[in-house]
């Protein structure tokens, strides 16, 4: 039987054999195996492949905190799933529809996430008593297909000795069984190569460059991808092929980007369009070090990266950097920012620029270092000894990491302040395609160093008197820019600004120590102000409320963007209102935040967390934000937050919602389109 | 900058700063003691110690014996920076101003 | 994993790559308008006058000179000092000065710490500092005591010192941060006293020549919380019998000189043990007795020495320069690799805007529309 998929673009039309050919609007995959089995690369393999053919998509790899778990065991598997489609999506969707399991505990492990309906190909190989046995099945559930008690018979279950049949191809190669059985994620990913009608020709290059030293090994993978594409087309187990016709995006050139590769991009270009040298300080962890492992390799573009002893010592070079005239960053996740938080107060209290990347995994403490949260909101906020405002950015998918960067460096630079970025792991290792921006319409930033006397002193205003020209003769670091509140930013080197910074309290101007009562709450709300000006250089909150009927507002931030759009896309199909709107900005607000708010009679707040922006939201304009919250390590499910923002409009406008297939309801369950 | 040894210390050489002064350069003369202006480091640990208060910050040496400041200068005009009184013995003389003086009334009292 | 020769870089002066100055400098110069507030009679007053006498004597460019602290009674150095200067978060100061000598070549860094701001809080960054060898001097006030905090025991601080913190003795046993900072390989070691301004400068030039991390230990007297810490090597009475004096290239003798040969009656020779001893200068032959050779590869020597101080109340001490060894350091290979990225690319590729540009479509592309 061939797997069938439900949706609502679905037409069967015969291919130039007696195949038949599916027409699908989208597809959700989800490739899983042992973390050995090279899922990861399989999948990322087959991302490229739907790129290039033009399929709008969202990916999300899911792996385990241990490099190499047990292996055979459930907490050893490792996942990666892809969404394509023929049209513009937003989350790599809640349910696959076809699951490929390498081994027992790979099937045990993603089939309770499986739709009614949904396809199963199974690489029977490992199907072995003791694999069995350490996924937990006390019986082979492959024995059982067909019976009555079958535990897979919601499904079309395709068994394939995916192992027997590499080793078998690749023979020739003389590899070892263990290396030869290594190429069967190629056979794989030929297979569903073969039977979504993806290019091979990226994957072949791809596979070229990657084992240009060993021409047996690449010989083996290029033979077993071709062996599983083959596998598909003579095999009489696949009846039909899948098409997904090329998504409409916006024009331009698209590449497939990670959040991290999108995030470091955007550094290498905020030093280059504020020609400040790139440095950053950054301690390896999980899910951030590629970032430090990606910005290693730009050092041509004056990018300088220290791996240091620990987290504060990251961020205390990055400091020491930014105070010398580069632009420093530092980047980790949660536990890294608990180290930096005193670190982070001395660059708000020294108004240095500085850019501290949160990728936000599970807490607290070692928590899920794979898995993604967005429960680092409010350390960033408040996570400082004082009163220590920093300025909060967050990206809403993986692409706009890039422009994320660049944001944050614009603030940090023009504000002279620490700024929180704050991504997660699903948005670092989650990718998507990327409509390629031109590095001339990228915002220029301008560091405008000091480099003059900015005070007259005393002396200088007596010799006025007499005729001298009373001009500044003395720098005050702390003489603010009345627009922006910014102080001046004088780097070593430059002569007649010498002066001295530090984590002490200082005069306002002159900048020299102050335990002045006064003059501590002064410069407590300026530098508070100095934060809150930047809502000035912010554009206006965009709202989608296209039918401006809406009496329910969603608002979100970070990650979430995609499963909040593709639920207020359900609630819009299923026929009611409801208003989207997303934060970019979480320190300040944007300015029109609250009007915002105000017109609408209730607000949803769907997070990874237990409701800190709904916590923020509350303070700051007594709205009565209402949480939607779920803490799963895993991205917000699109059809489960639909039907919560249903029942909120129902409560709303005081009518029966019901989201029918639109909601959790059967036969839907998939992300849906944008109604045009 | 420097600290000075100003007129109360004519013939009372309490010697309590000596004991104080961590770079031991304070040095004896005949009637007084001199502060080597280049060895003091400001610390003002001599200040509040002499009974007297001869000793003050080269800023706040009071007008009337403002002079004094050169003369704790002057006295190591020939004798440079010997680097510690511990070892070196002047108390054979005086600046030649300072030699020059009426005894103080109630030095020995 | 696979390793790759860096090559040697040249080897050059501590402040080679900063500017010198225009003409003759003044320490009134170096002095900032800040008030100094250390408590009367601190030894980090002498400290300060040396180092503003000092600086100009280097011939940099004053507006090329930075001063990292910490946090402590003496991390408050900085201030005074009319440079550029940042007064950080207690023990971190190592690390920033990491940032600013990586980002800078121009710039003669210095750290200026506490024994609670290096060795406890800051420990970490201090032995790393000295690992990367990154071009810094770092000065140690050691008053072996929390200045700052009023007055607990320090992690130099003898054991059984009695304090607020420890009112029937402290149990821990001291760091002796000489051999701390050579057991982390420090390219330049040396102790000095504060109040000994001759050999606290010598001691300085050094450093500041020397490129690369330098650490100076200053013993420094807290009058306040641990009056008298130093006196055994202060005190003109016994101080040629507490300090063991260290010169490149000459016996290491001290105690009573001998008016004639100029050696003390004391001296270090090799124990049987491989380490080094203290012995009759006397029951020696003069060739036996052992030569301070600061520039051994092999710190080992230099370590056996430094195990001579006293850990308890200091009676003994090794003062002077333990070990000064040429070695590459981590920011001029950091910048040789970025510079040399950047050449290679700016040629091939063209400016960064290009290059950028290329960057970002680089991979697996398609066009849309
Ligand atoms: C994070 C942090 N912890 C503790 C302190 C309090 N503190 C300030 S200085 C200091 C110890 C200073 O001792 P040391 O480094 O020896 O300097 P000293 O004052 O003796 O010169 C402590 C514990 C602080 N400022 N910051
Ligand atoms: S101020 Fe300090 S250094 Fe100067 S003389 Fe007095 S005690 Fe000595
Ligand atoms: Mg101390």
């Amino acid at each position: 039987m061939p797997p069938s998929f439900v949706g609502p673009a679905s037409l069967e039309t015969p291919d130039h054999g007696s195949r038949l050919v599916k027409q699908l609007d989208r597809v959700i995959i989800r490739f899983a195996g042992d973390s050995g089995d090279g899922m990861q690369l399989t999948g990322d393999r087959f991302t490229q492949e739907s790129s290039v053919f033009g399929n709008d998509l969202v990916t999300l790899p899911n792996f385990p905190a241990e490099i190499r778990a047990p292996q055979g065991t459930l907490p050893g598997v490792s996942s990666f799933q892809v969404h394509f489609a023929d049209h513009d999506i937003l989350t790599a969707g809640d349910r696959p529809d076809v699951l490929v399991a390498m081994n027992p505990a790979a099937l045990k492990a993603n089939v309770g996430d499986l739709p009614k309906g949904a396809a199963i190909i199974v690489d029977t190989h490992d199907f072995t008593k003791r694999n069995l046995d350490k996924a937990g099945y006390a019986v082979n559930p492959l024995d059982l297909l067909g019976d009555a008690n079958d535990p897979l018979g919601d499904f079309q279950v395709h068994t394939v000795d995916l192992t027997g049949m590499t080793v078998e191809a690749v023979k020739e190669y003389g590899l070892s069984r263990k290396d030869a059985a290594r190429a069967k994620n190629m056979f794989a990913l030929g297979l569903l190569s073969w039977m979504y009608g993806r290019p091979t020709e990226p994957t072949t290059t791809f596979l070229e460059n990657k084992f240009k030293k060993s021409p047996d090994i690449l010989g083996a993978n290029l033979t077993a991808f071709k062996a599983g594409w083959n596998f598909g087309e003579t095999t009489e187990t696949f009846v039909v092929r899948y098409e997904i016709k090329p998504a409409k995006l916006p024009e331009g050139t698209y590449r497939n980007i990670t959040g991290n590769l999108a995030l470091s991009y955007g550094l290498i270009a905020a030093g280059v369009r504020s020609g400040l040298p790139v440095f950053l300080g950054s301690y390896p962890i999980t899910p951030a070090s590629d970032i430090l492992h990606e910005l290693s390799k730009h050092k041509s573009f004056g990018v300088t990266t220290l791996q240091a002893e620990d987290e504060i010592a990251g961020i205390g070079a990055a400091i020491g950097a930014s105070f010398a005239g580069s632009l420093g960053v530092t980047t980790t996740s949660g536990p890294g920012v608990a180290l930096k938080s005193e670190a982070v107060g001395l660059a708000v209290m020294t108004e240095l620029p500085l850019l501290v990347i949160d990728v936000q995994r599970g807490g607290p403490s070692t928590g899920l270092p794979t898995k993604t949260e967005q429960a680092d909101l409010l350390q960033a906020m408040y996570g400082r000894n004082g009163e220590a405002p920093v300025p909060i950015v967050a990206p809403q998918s993986p692409g706009d990491c890039f422009s994320a960067a660049v944001e944050a460096a614009r603030i940090a630079i023009t504000y002279r302040t620490p700024v929180m970025l704050l991504s997660d792991g699903y948005l670092a290792n989650g990718s998507e395609p990327w409509l390629i921006p031109s590095v001339d319409d990228l915002p220029e930033i301008d560091p405008a160093f000091a480099t003059a006397p900015n005070h007259a002193s005393a002396k200088a205003l007596a010799a006025a008197e007499n005729g001298g020209d009373g001009e500044p003769d003395e720098f005050w670091p702390y003489l603010r820019d009345p627009e922006t509140l910014a102080r001046p930013w004088a780097i070593p080197g430059t002569a007649g600004l010498e002066h001295r910074i530090g984590g002490l309290e200082k005069g306002e101007g002159h900048g020299n120590i102050s335990y002045d009562p006064a003059n501590h709450d002064l410069m407590v709300r300026t530098r508070q102000a100095k934060i809150e000006a930047i809502a000035k250089s912010l554009p206006p909150l965009e709202v989608d409320d296209a039918s401006g009927q809406a009496k329910v507002l969603v608002i979100g931030w970070g990650s979430t963007y995609g499963p909040i759009g593709a639920a207020c896309r359900r609630v819009r199909r299923a026929g009611y209102h409801v208003a989207q709107t997303h934060l970019r900005h979480l320190n300040p607000f944007p300015a029109d935040l609250g009007e915002i708010l105000k017109g609408y009679d209730k607000v949803l707040v769907p997070e990874m967390n237990l409701g800190q922006l709904s916590k923020m939201l509350r303070a700051e304009f007594l709205v009565d934000a209402i949480g939607y919250n779920h803490v799963r390590g895993l991205p917000l499910k699109a059809a489960e937050l639909a039907e919560a923002i249903g029942q909120l409009v129902g409560e709303a406008e005081g009518i029966n919602v019901d989201l029918g297939e639109h909601g959790l309801n059967p036969p839907a369950d998939h992300e849906e389109m944008p109604i045009q | 900058m420097t600290y000075v040894i100003s007129a109360s210390c004519i013939d009372v050489k309490d010697r309590a700063c000596v004991d104080e002064c961590p770079v031991d350069c304070i040095y004896e003369g005949a009637r007084m003691l001199y502060i080597q202006p280049d060895e003091c480091v400001d610390c003002g640990a001599c200040e509040p110690v002499c009974p007297v208060e001869a000793i003050f910050f080269e800023d706040d040496v009071p007008e009337e014996t403002a002079r004094f400041t050169r003369l704790n200068a002057e006295f190591f005009d020939d004798l440079g920076s010997p680097g510690g009184a511990a070892n070196s013995n002047f108390a054979d003389r005086d600046h030649p101003e300072i030699a020059a003086m009426p005894a103080q009334n109630g030095a020995h009292a | 994993m696979t390793t790759i020769d860096l090559g040697t870089p040249s080897l050059r002066s501590g402040t080679e790559s900063v500017p010198a100055a225009d003409g003759p400098q003044t320490g009134k110069e170096f002095t900032s308008d800040q008030e100094v507030r250390w408590c009367p009679g601190c030894g980090d007053y002498a400290v300060l006058k040396a180092v503003q006498s000092f600086l100009p004597g280097l011939g940099l460019r004053r507006e090329n000179i930075v001063f990292v602290s910490g946090i402590g009674c003496s991390s408050r150095f900085p201030y005074y000092l009319d440079t550029y200067g940042m007064h950080s978060i207690h023990g971190r100061a190592p690390s920033i000065a990491t940032g600013i000598a990586t980002a800078r070549e121009d710039l003669s860094v210095w750290v200026v710490t506490g024994d609670g701001d290096a060795l406890s809080i800051g420990g970490n960054h201090l032995i790393h500092a000295l690992r990367r060898n990154v071009n810094m001097t770092i000065l140690l006030f050691n008053n072996r005591i929390y200045g700052l905090t009023k007055g607990q025991y320090s992690p130099t601080s003898e054991v059984g010192k009695v304090t607020k913190s420890t009112p029937m003795g402290s149990l821990d046993h001291p760091f002796n941060p000489v051999s701390l900072a050579l057991g982390a390989e420090g390219s330049f070691v040396a102790r000095t006293i504060d109040s000994d301004r001759k050999h606290l400068t010598a001691v300085l030039e050094a450093a500041a020549a020397h490129r690369g991390t330098s650490f100076v230990e200053i013993y420094q007297n807290c009058p306040i919380f641990n009056d008298n810490a130093f006196d055994a090597i202060k005190d003109s009475e016994t101080k040629e019998h507490a300090i063991i004096p260290l010169v490149h290239g000459e016996p290491i003798t001290f105690g009573t000189r001998d008016e004639t040969t100029g050696l003390g009656d004391k001296a270090l020779a090799r124990s049987a043990g491989g380490g080094v001893e203290v012995v009759d200068t006397a029951a020696m032959p003069v060739e036996d007795l052992l030569v301070h050779d600061a520039h051994n590869e092999d710190p080992s020597t230099a370590f056996a020495i430094s195990r001579l101080t006293d850990s308890g109340y200091l009676n003994r001490s090794p003062i002077g320069i333990f070990r000064q060894v040429q070695r590459p350091t981590y920011d001029d290979l950091a910048r040789a690799q970025v510079n040399d990225a950047k050449t290679k690319a700016t040629q091939a590729e063209g400016n960064d805007t290009d290059r950028l540009t290329q960057l970002l479509n680089a991979g697996d592309t398609w066009n849309v529309g």
